[in-house]
């Protein structure tokens, strides 16, 4: 197992192991944790103005839906900014061939621009429209809209950076790493959507724990549920890290072997952390309520525990995904 | 190997001894006289019923807080001119869903509003739960310590054996201490949110006050005294709110009832978790009971003896019903009949109680109000 792990971090395994291009490596994955931090708390951000407007939407109240909405878009857009950087910094992470970086990472940053700039342009236009009382209205923060303005900003200057660096550099830097095969049709997209969905819950798995250490409660005797949840999102959270993260970053070669055993210690630690919620929720039926209620936002009401069955599910679902997938391969030699 | 097994359990040694030691909760029919505040009472003592505000992460402080100021002066200046001077607003209770998918600077604005409002208008309030207070980025017991500390707030929450986080009552006095016998106790429980039937049961059923509630609520009014009238204040609507429903429309029933009922009253609605509270209490002084919940009604009955009714939904969050006057729908015509209003409007605003006597008399008016460019729309309907 200590040898697995060693293995799964010896850089010599990963897709950049020239010196040159190690340093670059280890930049881009700084940054690339980074900004996955910073973006999975603008997407809670936006998962809380989201989940408001349905519950409006649902108890028919569509109109105060809308105005909402109208109201955090920069919230919503805050998110989108945020992965446009985040997928940026995938595109040098990944070290593929320099024409597809190119055209990754500029269509990222043309669209981190444009959507920075709208939310700049929404802003100006909702305060102009007496949508906004003042700039600094408040609400999510006390200087909203104002920092979600600044924020753009930010992302703007970034994503100008980066089209710049390509307009100079472009093919001058050995970014020569292997390219994965894109994949297309049918396939494609379900295999695309399985990656999205999946990035997303990790994102949520991610929050979950994060916030979790602030805000579930510890006292009432909700301990053992308390401690069940924070590991369920914890486990959401790596389940898609160790994937993406370590798993994607292996040489080819290195993968086939790789990906049975990352499987079977994945569906492991999914199936104790999905007995281990059971048990608590067993001896604290109230407690999704009232002990982490926050980290449902989609469960606005008394209704079905999406949010539970997310953490709960999602790792179970990978981890049996990629065993399959890897006994198919095997199978096939 | 063995280092790993060891480290696990150490982990596991560490979170057991942290469990255990964990104090028992205390008993609350050893401290009962822990969850009594007091305050003086006097003829038309006025309570106001502030219910889903519902502020989350969409809401503008701003905009909410420019409704609750005209809301808290109109409520004033009709308890001016219907009481005369000298006469005010002298509680607010929240009942609940205060807050929903919020985090903590709504909370703290929040707070600072109301702190600022009691200076103002001299009034106390208390912060009753909602199942969606819990629903934020802030820890519900870093909520109950801010309500608890701020200085105009009535709110307790014991690490006790009652169910809930937070149940008290306060007892209006002659003198406003508990040296002197109380006139009349309004009690403050906390209805919870919800819970799932069984640990695999994928929904969430809405929650209800516990027979331990009961027990509690029941021995604070025989410690306050057996003749003492208790109005109730809490969020979630239990099951006697349907059954008087029922009673009124299914059979004919001659109950007293006024107000709307434009959706369902989100209760429990399984017999098996149906509540004790009103069925006890009402033979133990308890002559009214107001929730929250359901934002499209704030229909009242007088039910066995007692008044059981939600309060107005207070400001434009989450959802309300724009009532139609010209509406051919049954519920929303018993409603224009009852209340006598001929013309659209919005379901938000505010409930007022007074206490008017120490037998136990108290007049209730619902307080319809709307912001509207050319005056805002404004009607005090009494029971």
């Amino acid at each position: 197992m200590g040898e697995m792990v060693m293995k799964m971090f010896d850089r010599d395994n990963f897709v950049c192991p020239s010196s040159g291009s190690r340093k670059a490596g280890l930049v881009s994955f700084a940054c690339l944790v980074f900004l996955y931090v910073i973006t999975a708390f603008t997407f809670m951000n936006a998962l809380y103005c989201f989940s408001d407007c349905v519950g409006s939407t649902v108890a028919g109240s569509a109109d105060i839906a809308l105005r909402d909405a109208m109201r955090s878009v920069p919230v919503f857009l805050s998110f989108g900014v945020t992965l446009g950087g985040l997928m940026i910094c995938q595109a040098f992470f990944r070290n593929e061939s320099p024409d597809i970086l190119a055209k990754k990472a500029k269509k990222h940053a043309v669209i981190t621009v444009a959507i920075g700039a709208f939310v700049i342009l929404y802003t100006v236009a909702m305060r102009f429209a007496g949508r906004y009382l003042s700039l600094t209205e408040g609400a999510p923060s006390p200087f909203y809209p104002l920092d979600a303005m600044l924020y753009a900003l930010l992302f703007i200057a970034g994503g100008v950076c980066v089209l710049l660096y390509f307009k100079k550099y472009a093919g001058s830097k050995p970014y020569n790493g292997p390219s994965r095969p894109l994949a297309r049709g049918k396939a494609g997209f379900f295999r695309n959507l399985f990656v999205t969905l999946w990035f997303l819950f990790g994102l949520y798995g991610f929050c979950g724990f994060f916030y979790s250490i602030f805000i579930v409660d510890f006292s009432h005797g909700y301990l053992p549920y308390t401690l069940a949840s924070m590991f369920a999102s914890l486990v959401t959270f790596l389940s898609f890290a160790v994937w993406e993260l370590c798993y994607n970053a292996l040489k080819p070669e290195k993968r086939g072997g790789a990906m049975l055993r990352v499987s079977l210690v994945c569906l492991g630690v999914s199936v104790m952390s999905a007995v281990f919620y059971f048990v608590a929720l067993k001896f604290n039926l109230d407690g999704p309520s009232n002990v982490g209620f926050g980290l449902l936002p989609v469960a606005f009401s008394a209704s079905v525990n999406f949010a539970t069955m997310i953490s709960v599910f999602t790792p179970l679902i990978a981890s049996v995904a990629g065993l399959l997938r890897s006994l198919s391969l095997k199978k096939r030699g | 190997m063995r280092k790993e097994a060891l480290c696990v359990l150490l982990a596991l040694a560490v979170l057991l001894a942290a469990a255990a030691g964990c104090s028992a909760p205390r008993k609350s029919s050893e401290h009962l006289d822990d969850y009594v505040f007091t305050l003086k009472y006097r003829d038309n003592f006025n309570i106001l019923q502030l219910t889903d505000i519902h502020w989350n992460a969409n809401t503008s402080a701003t905009a909410s807080k420019s409704y609750m100021d005209k809301l808290l002066k109109e409520t004033a200046d009709h308890i001016t001119a219907t009481q005369g001077e000298g006469s005010k607003i002298d509680l607010v209770e929240l009942t609940g869903d205060m807050f929903m998918l919020t985090n903590t600077y709504h909370v703290k604005t929040f707070i600072d509003y109301f702190e600022e409002k009691a200076e103002e208008y001299g009034f106390v309030y208390t912060a009753i739960w909602g199942n969606h207070d819990r629903q934020g980025l802030y820890n519900p017991n870093w909520l109950g310590r801010m309500f608890a500390k701020a200085p105009h707030c009535i709110y307790f929450e014991p690490d006790d054996d009652v169910y809930g986080r937070s149940n008290f009552v306060i007892n209006l006095t002659e003198d406003g201490t508990k040296s002197t016998k109380a006139v009349w106790m309004i009690a403050n429980l906390d209805s919870g949110a919800s819970f799932s039937e069984t640990e695999f049961y994928p929904f969430r059923d809405y929650d209800y006050i516990r027979p331990d509630q009961t027990e509690w609520f029941l021995a604070e009014h025989a410690a306050a005294g057996d003749d003492v009238p208790a109005i109730a204040y809490y969020h979630i609507p239990q099951d006697e709110n349907e059954k008087a429903w029922v009673d009124v429309t299914e059979k004919a029933a001659d109950y007293k009832n006024k107000f709307f009922k434009l959706e369902g009253f989100a209760d429990n609605g399984s017999e098996k978790y149906a509540s004790d509270f009103i069925d006890r209490a009402k033979d133990h002084g308890l002559v009214a009971a107001f929730m929250g919940h359901a934002h499209n009604v704030d229909w009242t009955v007088e039910y066995e003896g007692v008044v059981i009714g939600l309060g107005v939904k207070t400001g434009e969050e989450l959802y309300f019903a724009h009532v139609d006057a010209s509406s051919d729908d049954s519920a929303v015509r018993a409603g224009l009949e009852s209340t006598g209003i001929d013309e659209n409007f919005d379901l938000i605003g505010a409930s007022l109680v007074t206490l008017t006597g120490s037998d136990g008399s108290f007049e209730l008016e619902h307080l319809y109000f709307n912001e509207r460019t050319g005056g805002d729309f404004v009607r005090w309907v009494k029971w």
